[in-house]
């Protein structure tokens, strides 16, 4: 026998009142806090000072370890002794798996760190282990606590107002912080969206303006100084084309209805285990494709492939988006690895505002395919969908930044 | 006296009276139903969603829903 | 024989399904969906039986696609027995997604976790009635201090689907009674 929700209730009513006494209710320190923390007036500063404290605990950790250690570890140790020990200097193998190299007045030399290195066992490595690894692990760090402790949602309640006027409400900011680590299981948090709209809206969003760890890292690393400007960028592209898509798909965006569980205690078991889940999933993902990706992109250079699309779609490059033609190589190889492609940019002589738009730009197009494998399990027409998008995007924003920069006349 | 919900101000306290029909199972796993003691915790600006408490569980509701529950306000 | 844990999220489900069960641990994905759940293996008398952690659910009246997902779980496993975790601290509404799942005829166990939040909060529970009136098991536990979940197993056969009707009938004569003391007293 079914009943209706008032029919449940009148029951559940009548056996609350034979079984259950409700005492007086004492206030806590956690009711206090957990006030605080979701009005508005103290609470959006809190969120502010939250969020900033994340991004400080982030680059620190991280740029400890990478700079402080890893760097160390791979140029001073790791590429002089694969350079030495690895047979064949100069040809194809040893190419691939250890050095490139360079030339310098018309003699081959080696290279002298792993970033420029581009082999699958020094930069692959390096960037999988020395940059994305710290990143990585102190990111879902900080975020398993927050979301242990019970603050998400109260975030999710701050940020509805400005995440409604992109057809999503506040609960999407779960799938985006998630995605800052990896957009695989960012994709997969959008599940806590009702209409397929709303996941539509959120899953073409992540792919393409959220940037994830791998590429946090490695631009916090090579070009520091500008990440304000490239996130600042991203950020504005992910509400402008947001807007844009809440207006352009047909269907509904309800309203936002969510549960705000009590402040608790974070227990440190629960934590390891969710952090060591996920570093795992992100490894188990990434190490194969850094690894792989890096093989493909050294296999393409090699035969001169990426240097014949390169020179084929220079113009577009230098004409539409007004960054340098050497940037053509990197952006095309940024198909396969993003990371390295940042990399390869910033050893690129180009102006401050170049390069911004080229890093934005590697950002923005294309997700990579752990996140395209992810995508296909919501149904090709989605994806087909989320990528006819991205095309449009990567023209239209980059465009706009290069329009931007003319008026700034800086471009 | 009776007010939407969504007209409430901070930390008012009330009876829920009614919430129309086409809300009302949405937001019953929720705990929210007539009849029940309710207080407005907070709400965001611009239109933004509601807080409320009801029988000690804290549930945020988009301003839509906000507007369709009535309140006997003491 | 397959279990299913269900409740709200943020009652304790997954800690209760990582005390019961061992280390045969897998995650998947729900098919067609980006949605996860975890599934176990765990011992009930010595029986190696199936154990589901379903996604969290206020309602069988889904929301989104999580909520999706949990129903279709309970719906398409046949030979299924259902733990009920609640918040004792917020009883009424959990008992609103246990009368749901009771109403579809799946048989029932409920595990009244965080007993120690409710206590904090002076809402005290009269366990024993409780599961008089619904006809089904009632484990009072506190699954972060390991506490009930022994009883929680040792009571799991006896889960049984509960005609609404009866439920309705056994209110009414408890509340019977409870006036009859009342007018006795006077």
């Amino acid at each position: 026998m079914k009943l209706s929700p008032e029919e449940r209730w009148d029951l559940i009513d009548r056996i609350s009142r034979e079984t259950v006494s409700f005492g007086a209710y004492r206030h806590t320190l956690k009711d206090a806090i957990g006030e605080l923390t979701i009005k508005p007036m103290t609470g959006i500063p809190i969120a502010i000072a939250v969020m900033y404290g994340f991004w400080s605990v982030f680059g620190s950790f991280a740029g400890f370890f990478t700079d402080g250690f890893f760097v160390r570890l791979f140029d001073a140790y790791w590429l002089p002794w694969l350079q030495e020990v690895f047979p064949g200097q100069g040809r194809f193998l040893y190419t691939i798996m250890v050095d490139a190299g360079g030339i310098d007045s018309g003699e081959f030399v080696l290279s002298s760190n792993c970033l420029e290195s581009f082999g699958v066992l020094t930069s692959g490595l390096f960037v999988a282990i020395g940059i994305v690894l710290p990143a990585i692990l102190i990111f879902y760090l900080t975020l398993a606590l927050l979301e242990d402790i019970g603050y998400m949602p109260r975030l999710a309640v701050l940020i509805d107002t400005m995440l409604h006027k992109i057809g999503l409400h506040g609960y999407a900011i779960v799938p985006t912080i998630l995605s800052l680590g990896c957009n695989v299981p960012g994709v997969a948090a959008t599940r806590i969206l009702e209409t397929k709209k709303q996941r539509f809206i959120m899953m073409t969003l992540l792919a393409i303006f959220i940037p994830c760890g791998a590429q946090i890292g490695i631009m916090q690393d090579v070009v520091p100084d500008l990440m304000g400007w490239i996130l600042l960028y991203l950020i504005i592209g992910y509400f402008i084309f947001g807007y844009i898509l809440n207006k352009v798909i047909p269907g509904m965006a309800p309203e936002f209805l969510i549960d705000v569980p009590p402040y608790r205690r974070p227990m440190l078991s629960n934590i390891g285990k969710k952090v060591f889940g996920r570093v795992k999933g992100f490894f188990v993902v990434a190490i194969p494709f850094v690894m792989l990706g890096c093989a493909i992109v050294g296999v393409l250079y090699q035969f001169g492939v990426i240097r014949f699309l390169g020179d084929l779609l220079a113009p577009i490059f230098v004409g539409w988006f007004g960054v340098p033609a050497e940037t053509a190589g990197p952006l095309i190889a940024a198909f396969l690895r993003k990371d390295l492609a940042v990399a390869q940019l910033s050893v690129i002589e180009m102006t401050k505002y170049q390069m911004i738009t080229s890093v934005v730009l590697v950002s923005i197009y294309f997700p990579c395919v752990a996140t395209f494998a992810m995508m296909l399990k919501e149904g090709w027409k989605e994806l087909i969908g989320a990528l006819a998008v991205l095309a449009v995007t990567v023209f239209a924003y980059g465009g706009l930044i290069h329009l931007i920069g003319i008026l700034l006349g800086v471009a | 006296m009776e007010k939407e919900l969504a007209m409430m101000d901070y930390d008012e306290q009330g009876t829920i009276t009614e919430i129309e029909k086409d809300l009302r199972t949405r937001v019953a796993g929720m705990g929210i139903r007539v009849g029940k003691k309710l207080r407005m915790v907070t709400k965001q600006p611009i239109k933004g969603p509601v807080d409320v408490i009801v029988d000690g569980a804290e549930t945020s509701l988009g301003l839509d829903m906000a507007e369709k529950i009535t309140v006997d306000v003491v | 024989m397959k279990i299913l844990l269900m409740g709200h999220p943020n009652v304790g489900k997954s800690v209760f399904f990582n005390r019961l069960t061992g280390a045969n641990v897998t995650e998947s994905n729900y098919p067609g969906t980006t949605v996860d759940y975890t599934k176990g293996w765990m011992k009930i008398e010595g029986e190696d039986v199936e154990l589901i952690d379903v996604p969290g659910t206020f309602s069988l009246d889904p929301k989104d696609r999580a909520e999706e997902v949990a129903v279709a779980m309970l719906h398409e496993s046949k030979d299924v027995r259902v733990i009920s975790v609640i918040d004792a601290s917020k009883i009424e509404r959990g008992l609103y997604l246990a009368m749901e799942i009771l109403e579809e005829g799946y048989p029932l166990v409920i595990a009244l976790n965080m007993r120690d939040v409710a206590e904090d909060k002076n809402i005290v529970i009269d366990a024993g009635k409780l599961e008089w009136i619904l006809g089904v098991p009632v484990v009072s536990t506190v699954a972060i201090a390991g506490e009930g979940i022994k009883e929680l197993v040792s009571r799991i056969r006896e889960a049984k689907p509960v005609d609404v009707a009866d439920i309705t009938a056994n209110t009414a004569s408890t509340a019977d009674a409870a006036a009859g003391t009342a007018g006795g007293e006077v």
